[in-house]
């Protein structure tokens, strides 16, 4: 986060100058082209409520993240799922065993497997120090080049680029269950103490917990994909329910901006739990203009 | 340097990526669909990429005899023969629809048939009425279940004799109502953390997807 | 003993499943199939279409979750062919494409479609996203040939079907997030109606959407397939396969009735 102060505004300045040329220069070229069938609208006004509706929401978002750069204390919930990352590597390091972190099978462009990231990074910080094994199967090339990169930049920053192992972080296969019986293999052999899930996960999501679950390590999962979660709970020590793996980072490196961007989050549930609550009592009392207006919105 | 430019660029494709969608200009049309087919891209190169890395470690684990090397034979040999057999005769060709229905498809249901015996002792080992929100769950868990199999309404309408088909009624008021309810918290929670983790990156305040990129 | 039972080895879990399993396969039990609404849904939308009508199948499951999705698929383009409804294959998904192909052909040889006419199967692109936004502006901009290459404009049944404007339904049989990118892309942006046919694990998942009706109906894993047969009265796999989830699921309720039992034995004998 070295020289973040500095270098948003400017890097949001030059972002700014180049989608505006990128949209003005086309605009124009297109302008003389367009056909008469075509919807030469510059602005869809069918959208007006969501376009606001997200205005709102990341101007929140940007506020909260900049007034947290005066370095006011931010309370934030305890997250067990979080708490236990500590443990769970400790745990590793006394038995002398691995660690075994799994991305998922999303995409680099992937948001949850972004956020998967930012914990891996925190875990490899930790792994480092402790001379812990850490195991990274991965299911797409990309991601996996970029967390070589970024476990290898971890090791680097605790002083020990000597502990870290390039073979620990590979590619395996991009078939979901192909991966997933690559990985119940690995666990099976290899006996990882401790086991973190975090990411996107599919159908193969119990498969890789019940096997950890079976050789006894700690686990602790983490999903997007929430028709996952009560296979995670089932199978897992720990897991980061909803929203909790995106406030990972944030929770673990105790970043004041990362913090602020949570509490922009919890403002945001307030602007959607507000009009819930209104329009259940309207309804209740037979007005119903506020169900009809978001019914039409699209 | 070397960090400022990906994070201008994320910035600035981020913003036109998300002004495009309230655009119905032919041109925030085409910039659009420009940008995800530039996407599309990166393909053919991850390919490339997995099948040297594939190859590599395969290789190196065979040439430094590590634990259980010979099976990365079988790697280079089930990848040899999709790729000889597929490339020049093609998807349509016999050989090739004979390997994917009588190899992969096997393969492939073994592990996903995996997820019935590790359901039932998931459910056996973590099904326990220890709270009453675990009882609650429990519950719902076990009128889902019965609901969802034929046998639950034949039981119920042999036994009782009123409310014909209650356990798949009821199944399907729990997936209508609570499960639908439940459901709606938990996706609104996920979606204003996307939101919010999403414009750290565009701000660049989120950057450790960045790898190992150093100093500015 | 009540020790054991909390601790039971799982190898007795799974070995009880498979008999759960093999017995009832091997014994031919059927039991009476109650339709649910979102199936019937389904079902009432498709009766509903005249013939000529074009439904659109996205293939979008891999050969794992091919035992749930198959019947599913089985009937569904069955009820089409039957009702002299069009059918268009598709997919999304890579491993997907020989899947699609085979089984729009084995019910076409049944049914007695013919290839070009009653039904076409256009095989995978990559790109997902490309590829719905795409279909909505012109199929044959993604598509320039279909599955055995065969140029779309050679294809009598693509001459009228240029985009979604002539797609009457779009069904997507899933066991991932493709709905969900139809829903996005399709529903959203062109007003397609989008029926779906998803694995069990999914199911819960598409409610909501279903509530808010981007989803006009919803096939549940094997048990839509075996309602499905029953709407179209040609029982088949999925009717089959319900004596064995039938089974199989008492099993799971017999063992958590187990579980809890020694649960609350033990906890007794603690206090």
């Amino acid at each position: 986060m070295k020289g973040q102060r500095f270098s948003c505004p400017v890097l949001v300045v030059q972002g700014l100058v180049i989608s505006l040329l990128v949209l003005g220069c086309g605009l124009n070229a297109f302008a003389q082209e367009a056909t008469t069938t075509e919807d030469t609208r510059l602005f869809d006004t069918a959208k007006i409520w969501i376009f606001l509706a997200v205005i709102l929401y990341s101007a929140t978002v940007v506020y909260c993240i900049y007034h947290a750069r005066s370095g006011k204390e931010l309370f934030i919930r305890r997250i067990p799922g979080l708490e236990a990352v500590d443990e769970a590597i400790g745990r590793a390091t006394e038995m002398g065993r691995s660690i075994m972190y799994i991305l998922g099978l999303g995409g680099v462009s992937n948001v949850a497997t972004i956020a998967s990231m930012n914990i891996l990074s925190q875990v490899a910080q930790k792994t480092a120090d402790y001379e812990t094994p850490l195991r990274v199967p991965c299911n797409d090339p990309i991601v996996m080049n970029v967390v070589q990169e970024m476990v290898k930049t971890a090791y680097l920053n605790e002083g020990r680029p000597d502990a870290y192992n390039e073979e620990n972080i590979f590619f395996l296969t991009e078939s979901q269950f192909a991966y997933a019986a690559g990985v119940d293999g690995m666990m099976v052999r290899e006996k990882p103490a401790a086991v973190f899930l975090q990411g996107t996960f599919f159908a193969e999501s119990l498969i890789l917990a019940e096997t950890g679950n079976s050789i006894g390590a700690i686990q602790i999962a983490g999903t997007d994909k929430e028709h996952q979660l009560p296979f995670f709970i089932a199978a897992c020590d720990y897991t980061l329910i909803g929203e909790e793996l995106y406030a990972a980072s944030a929770y673990l490196s105790r970043e004041p901006m990362l913090l602020g961007s949570l509490k922009g989050q919890d403002y945001g549930k307030v602007m959607i739990f507000g009009p819930i609550v209104i329009g259940v009592i309207l309804e209740l009392f037979g007005i119903t203009w506020m169900t009809t207006f978001f019914q039409r919105v699209r | 340097m070397r960090r400022q430019v990906p994070l201008i660029l994320c910035f600035a494709f981020g913003i036109v990526m998300a002004l495009t969608e309230f655009s119905p200009h032919p041109f925030s049309q085409w910039l659009n669909e420009e940008i995800i087919d530039w996407t599309l891209v990166i393909g053919p190169f991850a390919l490339v990429l997995a099948v040297a890395t594939l190859v590599q470690s395969h290789w190196t684990r065979i040439r430094r005899r590590s634990e259980y090397w010979q099976y990365s034979f079988l790697v280079f040999i089930g990848m040899a023969a999709m790729v000889l057999i597929g490339i020049p005769l093609g998807q349509r060709h016999e050989a090739f629809v004979w390997l994917f229905r009588y190899a992969q498809v096997p393969m492939d249901a073994t592990m996903f048939s995996l997820l019935a015996f590790f359901i039932a002792s998931a459910a056996y080992r973590a099904f326990r009425a220890r709270t009453l929100e675990a009882t609650l769950l429990l519950a719902a868990a076990l009128i889902v279940m019965i609901g969802n199999a034929p046998v639950g309404d034949l039981i119920w309408n042999t036994i009782i004799p009123f409310e014909d088909n209650l356990p798949s009624t009821a199944r399907q008021w729990i997936l209508d109502n609570p499960n639908l309810s439940a459901r709606r918290g938990i996706i609104l929670g996920i979606s204003l953390g996307v939101i919010s983790q999403s414009i750290r990156i565009i701000l660049g305040i989120e950057r450790s997807y960045l790898g190992g990129v150093e100093g500015d | 003993m009540i020790e054991k039972l909390m601790n039971i080895d799982r190898r007795i879990v799974f070995i009880l499943v498979a008999l759960a399993v093999i017995i009832p396969s091997l014994l031919e039990v059927s039991f009476p199939i109650t339709v649910s609404q979102p199936t019937r849904s389904t079902y009432d939308y498709i009766e509903a279409l005249p013939p000529g009508s074009t439904v659109m199948i996205g293939f979008n499951y891999g050969p794992s979750s091919l035992a749930e999705l198959h019947p599913m698929a089985k009937a569904v383009i069955y009820h089409c062919f039957q009702k002299q409804i069009r059918v268009i294959g598709m997919t999304l998904l890579a491993e997907a494409a020989t899947l699609g192909d085979n089984m729009l052909k084995d019910v076409a040889a049944e049914a007695g479609a013919v290839y070009g006419q009653d039904y076409a199967y256009l095989g995978f692109r990559p790109g997902a996203t490309q590829v719905l936004l795409g279909m909505g502006t012109a199929i044959d901009s993604v598509f320039e040939a279909d599955y055995a290459g065969t140029s779309l404009t050679e294809i009598p049944l693509m001459a009228d079907v240029t985009n979604y404007e002539q797609v009457d339904l779009v069904l997507d049989l899933a066991s991932g997030s493709s709905t969900e990118w139809w829903i996005t892309y399709t529903n959203t942006r062109y007003n397609q109606q989008i029926a779906a046919g998803v694995t069990g694990v999914i199911v819960s998942q598409m409610y909501p959407y279903l509530q808010t009706k981007q989803l006009i109906g919803l096939m549940p894993g094997l048990l839509g397939a075996a309602e499905y047969e029953k709407l179209i009265d040609r029982p088949a796999k999925g009717t089959e396969g319900m004596s064995i989830q039938s089974f199989a699921h008492l099993l799971v309720v017999g063992l958590v009735i187990l579980g809890n039992i020694t649960f609350f034995i033990q906890r007794r004998q603690g206090e």
